[in-house]
């Protein structure tokens, strides 16, 4: 085996007076590794070589990957850049050096192509040695360590800053979709939407418009107040919109930010702001869905209680009259309608035969039909002349109905042993009349409908006689008007007084059973577009 | 809502105590950090943001305050966030600034927490 080669005195001089300033560099890397700015790190650095090589006059400069220009780290004079400038000019030369006994640079290249030059110049009466040569480069390699150490501690941070950011964005998006369902009727859920999309994706501010067509309704700036640049599309503008109702929403949000100046907005960003766009088309649409409901709910309620109103207002059977058959039917479009039919004895032995229309349906078409028929009653209990109760109903009703709300009638009164029938048409569909001899006679009006003018009218009312075999027919215009699936009306196909007098029936029931089975023919599987009623009387 | 930013400082026994107003973005924070550093560099150590006035911040100018904790760290300083809004209390804990800042409900709070 070959011997070790005997070390020199010189040589372990050489090693000695190295590892002794290789101690002295590395108490101060404990210090260097904490550093957290590229200026510290420099500051720290050159703190540990002057303490490691006093004779000497040393600086620090940086430049940056892709860069000529040279920066100070700590202290490093306007001579030492320029002789690093000078030194590293050659581009090829990875490492240059210039140094000699009398100074120089030495420059090394960093991990991430960006390079730390150290200049050198010996105090008065020393020189730079071989050992100082050899500790300039050992520290530069230990720079470059720390360096490396310090970018990657950076990095880390950064991402651990970005996975962060990421986790807030999601949390934000849930919760902000929470926040505007949870919004009451007048707060703004486009607004809050928009105070998150210009945090969440760090916008400078943004705007949310509203348009109705092309007019605009409603314009709201985050921040309050700031000046909107428009800036030219692409990285520095951002939007979303969607349609609701007959309005349309708009988001815009300007000026990407970053720490290192103005960003550009990313796929991430859009499809953030899309998303927080989506939850207020959606939170909007579930308000206004469930405001849907409660209002259908709201009637329906009003419904049920309009309809058992009227179930017992309109007659569960018609009294028999000796002498007489008489039917009668109503059949409402709505769950509520707005015709009333009644039939019934009055205290002189005559029957009231009554068959009317509330303009309108629902709730308040029956609430007149409530108050039509306790008149009636009250009126005609009284035996007065039709014509003058027309002319107090008319007053009644006025009274208590609105604008928009009259009633048309036809009320008649029987005297069933005689066949004489005193009635009064106020603005009715005139009732029809057979005579036994096939003939249709007409009882057209005798005055407006009523309820309808703030006006003393005078009604008109009219005498017939009701023979044995003669008919009466008092009905609404749901049947000549009921319509089959091409809109056509009954009344077109089959007219009333025609179908009326080709009629054979056996019986009042019988009639009615007819009538309704054949409008209901005609009119098919279309919805019934009008309440239906009739009442039928003829003479045995 | 917020309004444009804006800020006021006052030292009260060596602690520094900013107040801002407005959206605490890029602009926000540099206009922190440079309140900051004026006094950092003539030895203030601890310090107080009071975002009373800002109900938003982004993560740009959460960046500027994590950079003041950091040179307070370094430094053996500290820091305490006061008034915060909601929304903005649970982006700092997103954003792990609690771990390193302290919280208090008001100015007064946060004297006595760094006291």
């Amino acid at each position: 085996m070959p011997s070790a080669l005997p070390v020199t005195p010189d040589e372990d001089r050489f090693t000695g007076q190295l590892s002794s300033r290789i101690g002295i560099l590395q108490q101060g890397l404990r210090r260097i590794s904490r550093s957290s700015t590229l200026a510290d790190l420099g500051a720290c650095s050159l703190e540990a070589l002057r303490l490691t090589v006093p004779s000497m006059e040393t600086g620090l400069g940086y430049r940056q990957k892709g860069r000529k220009a040279w920066e100070a780290l700590g202290e490093c004079s306007a001579r030492g850049l320029t002789e690093l400038r000078r030194a590293s000019a050659d581009a090829a030369v990875p490492n240059p050096a210039t140094i000699g006994k009398r100074g120089g640079c030495l420059v090394q290249r960093l991990a991430d192509d960006s390079s730390v030059g150290l200049f050198v110049r010996p105090h008065r009466g020393f020189s730079v040695t071989d050992l100082d040569l050899v500790t300039f480069r050992l520290f530069l390699q230990l720079f470059d360590g720390a360096y490396q150490e310090m970018a990657f501690r950076k990095n880390e941070k950064s991402l651990v800053f970005s996975l962060n950011h990421r986790i807030l964005q999601l949390n934000s998006l849930i919760e902000t979709g929470i926040e505007v369902s949870r919004l009451t009727e007048n707060q703004s859920p486009h607004h809050l939407a928009l105070i998150r999309a210009v945090s969440l994706v760090n916008a400078s501010r943004g705007v949310v418009r509203v348009h109705s067509g092309k007019r605009l309704r409603e314009e709201y700036v985050f921040p309050e107040g700031s000046p909107l640049r428009q800036t030219p599309g692409g990285a520095g503008r951002l939007e979303s919109s969607f349609d609701f109702l007959d309005h349309s929403y708009t988001f815009v949000l300007y000026n990407k930010e970053s720490r290192d100046g103005r960003g550009v907005f990313e796929e991430t960003d859009q499809l953030l702001l899309d998303a927080l766009a989506r939850q207020v088309h959606a939170s909007m649409e579930n308000r206004y869905l469930h405001e849907q409901a409660i209002e259908k709910e709201r009637i329906e309620k009003e419904l049920n209680v309009a309809t058992s109103i009227q179930a017992k207002i309109l007659p569960d059977a018609l009294p028999k009259i000796r002498g007489y058959g008489v039917a009668g039917v109503n059949i409402p479009s709505k769950s509520v309608g707005g015709d009333y039919y009644n039939c019934f004895e009055l205290p002189d032995g005559t029957y009231a035969l009554v068959v009317a229309d509330v303009a309108g349906k629902g709730v308040p078409a029956a609430l007149l039909v409530s108050s039509l028929h306790a008149y009636l009653r009250a009126f005609l209990e009284q035996a007065m002349p039709l014509r003058d109760l027309g002319s107090r109903l008319d007053k009644s009703l006025y009274r208590d109905s609105t604008d928009d709300k009259f009633v048309t009638a036809f009320i008649a009164r029987l005297k069933p042993t005689t066949g004489e029938i005193e009635y009064l048409n106020a603005g009715h569909n005139p009732a029809y009349l057979l005579r036994t001899d096939g003939s249709i006679e007409e009882l057209p009006n005798g005055g407006p409908p009523l309820g309808i003018l703030n006006l003393p009218i005078v009604f008109e009312s009219k005498r017939i006689t009701i023979s044995k075999g003669e008919q009466l027919l008092i009905y609404t215009d749901g049947i000549p008007e009921a319509e089959n699936e091409h809109e056509e009306f009954f009344e077109t196909h089959h007219p009333l007084a025609e179908y009326f007098a080709a009629q054979k029936p056996a019986s009042a029931d019988a009639f009615i059973k007819k009538l309704i089975a054949d409008v209901k023919q005609f009119a098919g599987s279309g919805p019934q577009s009008d309440d239906i009623t009739a009442i039928y009387l003829r003479r045995i | 809502m917020d309004q444009e930013f804006s800020l006021t400082s006052q030292l009260r026994d060596r602690r520094l105590v900013i107040t801002t107003s407005g959206y605490v973005n890029n602009t926000g924070g540099q206009a922190i950090a440079t309140e900051f550093d004026r006094h950092f560099a003539q030895g203030v150590r601890e310090v107080i943001i009071n975002l009373a006035g800002s109900k938003v911040v982004n993560s740009v100018g959460m960046s500027f305050l994590l950079e003041i904790l950091e040179k307070l760290q370094d430094a053996g300083g500290a820091m305490v966030f006061t008034n915060l809004d909601p929304a903005v209390d649970k982006m700092l804990t997103i954003m792990g600034i609690f771990s390193i800042a302290g919280k208090a409900a008001t100015v007064d709070d946060a004297i006595k927490k760094l006291s």
